[in-house]
């Protein structure tokens, strides 16, 4: 069955979800769109699947950049940081504003574990959709 | 037909400083000259308004998206990409095309040239770095000298001196990060080390305002240097420029590119073409200057001559960048008020280059985060979070190393119009190993592992296309910058330098073409 092709502001929001907890404003959704039709943004298949079949961007883009491949999922999420980071209420998200080295130490290990986890999890997911 | 005493192509480092040293002759600049875009939005402190504004999006990634540039274009320095100060390399890629994929440089045609976008990092050269030109020292230490009290170059003669040469008219240095000043502190106490590996570490010197002068005001450490334009505290060659402009010493004619020359009996007719009207335009006069920029200025001398077979050689400084880290200051604060220009500079003696190789010495407050998260081994959201906590206790180690001529670097004109570019890779050296050694003894974490390469051409230092010597030869120029086989036209960038030392040659552009615009000139 052909997989549909979702809106770019599906795709910004589930792109987003993958990485932010907070919903992702209508502005930035706007600027994801504009941004596409502006650098002439092709179409990609491994990005219409992980949208259309809600699947987890950052474990599947983990797994494609280990094997070399994944270029446009990943340029794409790029395109979503960028577009937040210049926004107010991300900075705390980019940028550590407060001493607190305990819980650093913790959060760095709490990214290492999640980062294993998302490897296992994305070799899974493209293996299970035939995303390579 | 209106005649000039000179005709002077560009407005980087080379050609202002040619002009500026013939002040008092009739000359005309010919440059296409973009020019620095006014952002008044962007003052104070970059996090200050990130953090007090619901949005930069303007500023930083740009109505046309311009801070993304790297994401689907080839890559260039992150200084050179965001809204503000992308004009520095506005339409090079069709204006002064370079062929080849690999080439992750830039040329400007900007009013300033590159330099608006440059480290601001001021080295005078020694003798040891000028082995090759038909040139000393101390007939550069008088440009040298009144380069310094013109610009307003910060700094201290402390270790380095020796390296730098000592001089007297240095602003006080830039203010050190604490995480810069502990690293200071661990090599004092390790100087018998250091005296034993022949390394030596100090402030880093710059053409850059600590205190007020002439108008410009102080450094304000707002962490805005890639994304700001023209903080009057950081020089560029565009102020001196203006200011000649203002003052009647030259003809400014922007929105011209040159594309070639000819001499005839009576002088050089320079043709350029008219960006605005696309007519080609000649200009004459009785010498020409050419200072569009190693690359440019080849380009036009090899049109000129109709050459499209000539491989002229091509320098470029490679780089290696060493990220190290403290792992006592993971977590602290981000400190805010700093700055990404080079806070401390390191030379090492190496036995295997026979010469010193220079590093600089940078903090991470500079670039966005979004700039680096996918270049990180790990998911994308733990990436996030290591860039957040691990920023504050990470510096970069930018090692530089001289560049000599190679068969595998040169430039070559096609006849399409397009500049054949290549330089030849540059693999490991022990040098890096041994830095390596010394940061960890000083405390630090690195590893051979972390090092990043810069692609080709993005050291950003091009020269030696035209290289100078005692007795030159075709595409070679003299000691006063004269192009072989001419009697008019005349060399003052970087084409003319003979080798690269490990040091960004920018000062010595300067001094070097105010040197030949003074004896051009013929007022000194």
């Amino acid at each position: 069955m052909a997989e549909r092709t979702p809106s770019l502001a599906e795709e910004a929001r589930h792109l987003h979800a993958c990485l932010f907890r907070t919903p992702l404003e209508a502005i930035a959704i706007a600027r994801y769109e504009a941004a596409n039709r502006e650098l002439g943004v092709a179409a990609s298949a491994v990005v219409t699947k992980v949208v259309a079949r809600r699947l987890d961007a950052e474990a599947v883009e983990l797994a494609l950049r280990r094997r070399g491949s994944g270029g446009d999922l990943a340029r794409r999420m790029q395109i979503l940081c960028y577009l937040v980071e210049v926004r107010r209420d991300y900075l705390s998200e980019f940028i550590n504003l407060e001493s607190a080295r305990g819980r650093a130490w913790a959060a760095l290990a709490g990214a290492v574990l999640r980062s294993a986890w998302k490897r296992v999890k994305g070799e899974y997911l493209v293996r299970r959709h035939g995303l390579v | 037909m209106d005649w000039f005493d000179l005709i002077v192509v560009g407005s980087g480092p080379g050609a202002t400083f040619a002009a500026y040293g013939a002040r008092g002759r009739r000359i005309l600049v010919l440059d296409v000259g973009h020019d620095a875009p006014a952002c008044e939005e962007l003052t104070g402190n970059a996090y200050e308004l990130r953090g007090g504004r619901q949005d930069l999006f303007p500023s930083l990634i740009g109505e046309r998206f311009e801070s993304l540039r790297n994401l689907w274009k080839r890559p260039i320095s992150l200084k050179l990409k965001s809204p503000y100060m992308s004009y520095i390399v506005r339409d090079w890629e069709r204006m002064a095309p370079v062929a080849g994929e690999s080439f992750e440089g830039a040329i400007s045609l900007a009013k300033g040239g590159l330099a608006n976008g440059w480290g601001a990092g001021v080295f005078r050269f020694t003798d040891r770095d000028l082995a090759g030109f038909p040139l000393t020292a101390a007939e550069l230490r008088p440009y040298y000298d009144e380069l310094t009290a013109h610009i307003g170059v910060c700094g201290a003669n402390d270790d380095l001196a020796a390296y730098f040469e000592r001089d007297e008219g240095l602003l006080p240095p830039l203010r050190l990060s604490s995480f810069f000043v502990e690293l200071m502190e661990r090599y004092e106490r390790l100087q018998p080390l250091f005296q034993r590996e022949r390394t030596a570490i100090g402030r880093s010197r710059l053409a850059v305002l600590t205190e007020p002068r002439d108008g410009r005001a102080a450094y304000g450490y707002g962490n805005l240097e890639f994304f700001k334009p023209h903080d009057p505290a950081i020089y560029t060659p565009a102020y001196t420029i203006d200011e000649m402009i203002r003052a009647g010493a030259i003809e400014y004619r922007s929105g011209r590119l040159v594309t070639r020359y000819r001499e005839t009996e009576e002088g050089v007719e320079v043709h350029s073409r008219n960006l605005a009207t696309g007519a080609e335009e000649v200009a004459r006069g009785k010498k020409l200057l050419l200072g569009a920029g190693a690359l440019n200025t080849a380009r036009i001398v090899l049109e000129s001559n109709g050459d499209y077979q000539t491989r002229l050689p091509a320098l470029d400084n490679p780089m290696a960048c060493i990220p190290f880290f403290r792992l006592s200051r993971i977590g602290e604060r981000l400190a805010v008020q700093d700055t990404s220009l080079a806070q401390l500079n390191l030379v090492a003696e190496d036995a295997e280059w026979g010469e010193p190789l220079q590093a600089s010495f940078y903090g991470t407050t500079g670039p966005l985060r979004s700039d680096i998260l996918f270049s990180l081994p790990l998911s994308v959201r733990a990436n996030l979070v290591w860039t957040k906590y691990v920023a504050p206790a990470m510096g970069l180690l930018m090692l530089f190393y001289p560049c000599r001529q190679s068969a595998e670097s040169y430039v070559r004109l096609r006849p399409t119009g397009e500049l054949e570019v290549q330089f030849a890779p540059e693999p490991p050296h022990a040098a890096e190993r041994r830095l390596i050694r010394l940061l960890r003894k000083m405390g630090y974490v690195t590893s051979a592992a972390f090092i990043q390469r810069p692609g080709s051409g993005a050291g950003l230092h091009y020269a030696g296309t035209l290289p100078m010597r005692a007795n030159p030869g075709r595409y070679e120029t003299n000691a006063e910058g004269l192009l072989a086989g001419t009697a008019r036209v005349y060399v003052v960038d970087g084409a003319c330098f003979s080798r690269l030392p490990a040091k960004n040659l920018t000062f010595t552009i300067m001094a070097n073409a105010l040197r030949i615009g003074r004896r051009i000139g013929g007022l000194s």
